[in-house]
């Protein structure tokens, strides 16, 4: 989470927003934020009907706890889903396909 | 004016961190010795090698920090020193002090000791050729009757805080060895850049 933090001003430059999902309570959510500084949304969705449309199980590491294994998804203009990745994020991947798609959604 | 596409850019996690695993250097070495007796990292590092008894640690997963070296001490467990350098220290601020603040909130989290954390020495420092800030800090485990000594800097690697680090580990009982501050503060002096960091030419390239 600090990760894509630090590259906010970066997501802004390549003209992306961060959402994080998670199956977490609102309040747990908001003590988390703070606790490690963020300032962009976290989405709480504690009965996990988000998961499916992500392609988001329940998470095979931890069983029995109602936890999403980790994905990073990027979402184009129109809804469609660009790029899915399990684990944890590979931010310089990440930031490289952004620049990627910002200039593709730059050409006329 | 600039145009938003309006990506959205989506994660989920499980809520918990990873940690990264250091391990020993494999066969292939990402490094080599200049005609100087520097040590130039994969191409992008330079820095004074420390003495042939530290052994070079790599990060394989995760991402707590990039590279470094590890020594272990003489005296029972957990006596040993590693220091290295980390292009993603904790927190997220851009500018030192208030990045070692964010730092220290996490540093050594896996650990008890960080409950027990106290700053011993706080100082500006010249580093990577600009304004750093250079922490020393103290932590004591009385269930495990560990303690560790630690020297964080902190600078600037183009707009992004870089840091080093040392951990000197020892049973409450033992002494800390110095020397190993020493080198530690020869790598870091000495450490400077021979190209441009990923964020730096994300940025800049067209």
């Amino acid at each position: 989470m600090e990760g894509h933090q630090r590259n906010l001003p970066l997501y802004d430059r390549f003209n992306a927003r961060v959402v994080g999902v998670s199956v977490d309570d609102v309040t747990t959510l908001k003590y988390w934020a703070k606790s490690l500084d963020l300032t962009f949304p976290l989405l709480s969705n504690v009965t996990g009907f988000l998961g499916p449309s992500f392609g988001v199980g329940p998470s095979p590491e931890i069983k029995g706890f109602p936890v999403f294994s980790r994905r990073t998804v990027i979402i184009d203009p129109k809804g469609i889903i660009r790029y899915a990745k399990d684990g944890s994020p590979d931010f310089k991947d990440i930031l490289l396909f952004l620049k990627k798609m910002n200039k593709e959604g730059g050409k006329p | 004016m600039r145009r938003h596409i309006g990506m959205l850019l989506c994660f989920a996690w499980m809520g918990m961190m990873v940690s990264a695993c250091a391990t020993p250097g494999t066969a292939q070495k990402p490094y080599r010795f200049s005609q100087q007796g520097t040590i130039i990292w994969q191409d992008e590092f330079e820095f004074k090698p420390p003495p042939s008894n530290w052994r070079v640690i790599q990060v394989e997963v995760g991402g707590e920090f990039g590279f470094g070296f590890l020594k272990v001490d003489s005296g029972p467990a957990p006596s040993q020193s590693m220091f290295v350098y980390d292009e993603e220290p904790f927190g997220c601020s851009t500018e030192p002090g208030e990045r070692g603040r964010e730092f220290f909130r996490r540093y050594l989290w896996s650990t008890a000791m960080i409950a027990d954390m106290q700053i011993l020495e706080k100082k500006n420092v010249n580093v990577l050729g600009g304004e750093g800030l250079a922490v020393v800090a103290e932590a004591k485990d009385p269930v495990k009757k560990e303690k560790v000594k630690s020297k964080v800097v902190f600078g600037k690697r183009g707009d992004r805080v870089v840091a080093f680090y040392l951990t000197q580990w020892r049973p409450m009982d033992g002494t800390y060895d110095p020397s190993a501050f020493e080198v530690f503060d020869r790598f870091w002096e000495s450490f400077r850049f021979l190209k441009k960091s990923f964020y730096q030419t994300l940025v800049e390239d067209p």
